[in-house]
C-alpha cells in the first residue's frame, strides 16, 4: 500500500498533466471555435432577417454576406439589425434584436426579427443554448419557432409582452413544448424583455 | 467458438501479437462480448445519435478514439496509480481524451459538433469506456490493453453503424444524406425510424440478430 503522501503527489501531477493537455488544446483550437461561432451568429441574424443565403455557403462568406445585407445600428444599449432588400424604395422589412437570457442549463441566445413598424414578430432563431435534448432543446426546432411567424407582440389590452404556454386563445400566444415549460418560461421572459426595449427605444 | 477463451491461437502463436493474446482480446471485445449487442453497454449514446449513418460514423470514431487512449495510459499508469484513487484517475484521463475529441470537432467540424450537441462529452460516463479501464487496461500490459480498447471502439462503432445505416435509409430514404437512384423517389419515408422509438426498434433487432448468430452463452447454459 502505498502511502497518503504518495496519492496526493500523484492526484496533483496527474491533474495538472491533465489540465495542460486541455489548456493547450483549447488555446489552439480557440480562433477555428471563434470563426465557426461567429458564422453561426452571422447565419442566424440572416435566416432571422429572412435575407435569402445561397445554399451551401461555407462559413467565412456568412460573416461577409452578414456584413454586406445587414445595417446595424446602435440605440443606447441595445443594437438592432436591419435589412432592407435592394430596389424596395430602400424601405427596411425587417428589423431583429438579440435576445439572451439563463436558460434551465445555461445561457439561451438568440434573434428576433419584427417588422419595422414594431407590431408583429417575423422570426426567431436561437444560436447557443445546452437545454435538455429532446425537451427544452428542441426550441431550435423548424416547428418550434415557425410558430412565432406572424405572432402579435402585444396583447388584447395593448400591453407588449407574448405568451409561451397555455391559455385562452389570443393573437400574441403560442403553444409552449410539452415537458419544456421551464424553458419555455424562460424564453418567454428574454423574448418579452427585448420586445420591451425595442418599443422604449423606437418611441 | 470453442477455442475462444485459450490464451493462444493459430495466427500468433506463440510471440504473436502480445504474446498470443491479441487476437482473442480482439474477437472478444469486437464480437463475443460487443459491449452494444452483447452487453447492452452505452446504449444511451447508440439511441440517441443514430438517427443518421454520419453521425453515427463520427460517434463511433470518437469511442474507438477515446477507449484506445484512455486504454493505453491506464494501462501504463496501472503500476503507479493508487489503489484507492483508481477510478478518479481513469476518469481524469478518459475525460481528457473526450473533452479533446469535442474540440476538435467544434474546431473543425461544428455542424457535426451541433448535430451531435452533449453527446459527445457524455462519453466521460460511458461505461464501455470506464468497464474497460477498470477491467482491462488495469491488469493487463499497454500493448494489449490497446488491442483491447480498439476491439471494444470497433464492437460499439461497427453496431452503431448498422443501425445508423438502416435507420437513415428507412427514415429519410437517403444515405450519408445522398439521395439513392431508384430507391428515394419511390419510397416514402417512414418518421418513425428518425424518432427515439424508431431507435429502440433498430437497436432491438440488431441485439436479436447478433445472439441469434452468435448462440446461446454457454455459461447460461450450465
Amino acid at each position: 500500500m502505498k502511502g497518503s503522501a504518495y496519492t496526493l503527489v500523484y492526484a496533483a501531477a496527474l491533474g495538472t498533466v491533465c489540465a495542460a493537455v486541455l489548456t493547450f488544446a483549447a488555446t489552439f483550437t480557440k480562433p477555428y471555435q471563434d470563426d465557426n461561432r461567429e458564422a453561426e451568429e452571422a447565419k442566424n441574424i440572416l435566416l432571422a432577417l429572412n435575407v435569402p443565403i445561397p445554399e451551401k455557403t461555407p462559413a467565412k462568406e456568412l460573416v461577409a454576406l452578414r456584413n454586406e445585407k445587414v445595417q446595424e445600428i446602435e440605440r443606447g444599449d441595445i443594437t438592432t439589425y436591419v435589412y432592407s432588400p435592394v430596389g424596395a424604395n430602400a424601405q427596411p422589412e425587417a428589423v431583429a434584436v438579440r435576445f439572451a437570457g439563463p436558460g434551465v442549463w445555461g445561457p439561451v441566445k438568440g434573434f428576433l426579427a419584427m417588422d419595422p413598424g414594431l407590431t408583429k414578430i417575423l422570426a426567431i432563431t436561437f444560436y447557443e443554448q445546452e437545454e435538455t435534448p429532446g425537451l427544452g432543446g428542441e426550441i431550435v426546432k423548424d416547428w418550434f419557432c415557425r410558430r412565432f411567424i406572424d405572432l402579435a407582440i402585444r396583447g388584447a389590452d395593448g400591453k407588449p409582452g407574448i405568451i409561451i404556454g397555455t391559455g385562452e386563445d389570443a393573437p400574441n400566444r403560442v403553444d409552449g413544448i410539452s415537458g419544456a415549460t421551464m424553458t419555455c418560461d424562460k424564453v418567454q421572459e428574454m423574448l418579452n424583455e427585448a420586445i420591451k426595449k425595442s418599443i422604449v427605444k423606437e418611441q | 467458438m470453442t477455442d475462444g477463451n485459450q490464451m493462444t491461437c493459430g495466427i500468433c502463436r506463440p510471440k504473436g501479437l502480445c504474446g498470443g493474446r491479441g487476437l482473442v482480446t480482439l474477437k472478444e471485445g469486437a464480437w463475443a462480448n460487443n459491449p452494444l449487442a452483447i452487453q447492452i453497454l452505452g446504449i444511451c449514446s447508440a439511441l440517441a445519435v443514430t438517427g443518421r449513418l454520419e453521425n453515427s460514423l463520427v460517434m463511433g470514431a470518437a469511442l474507438i478514439f477515446v477507449c484506445v487512449g484512455s486504454n493505453l495510459l491506464v494501462s501504463l499508469l496501472r503500476k503507479y496509480t493508487p489503489h484507492r484513487i483508481r477510478m478518479v484517475a481513469e476518469v481524469a484521463i478518459i475525460a481528457t481524451f473526450v473533452i479533446l475529441f469535442d474540440q476538435f470537432l467544434k474546431a473543425f467540424y461544428w455542424d457535426m459538433s451541433k448535430q451531435l450537441g452533449p453527446y459527445v462529452g457524455l462519453i466521460i460516463t460511458n461505461c464501455i469506456v470506464m468497464g474497460r479501464a477498470e477491467a482491462f487496461a488495469l491488469q493487463n500490459p499497454p500493448m494489449l490493453s490497446i488491442v483491447d480498447g480498439l476491439a471494444n471502439g470497433l464492437g460499439y462503432a461497427v453496431v452503431l453503424a448498422i443501425i445508423g445505416f438502416f435507420r437513415e435509409l428507412l427514415g429519410s430514404g437517403e444515405i450519408l444524406g445522398y439521395k439513392i437512384p431508384g430507391f428515394t423517389e419511390w419510397y416514402t419515408p417512414n418518421q418513425l425510424m428518425i424518432l427515439a422509438p424508431g431507435a429502440f426498434f433498430a437497436l432491438g433487432i440488431v441485439i436479436a440478430i447478433f445472439n441469434a448468430i452468435k448462440g446461446p452463452d454457454p455459461e447460461e447454459k450450465k
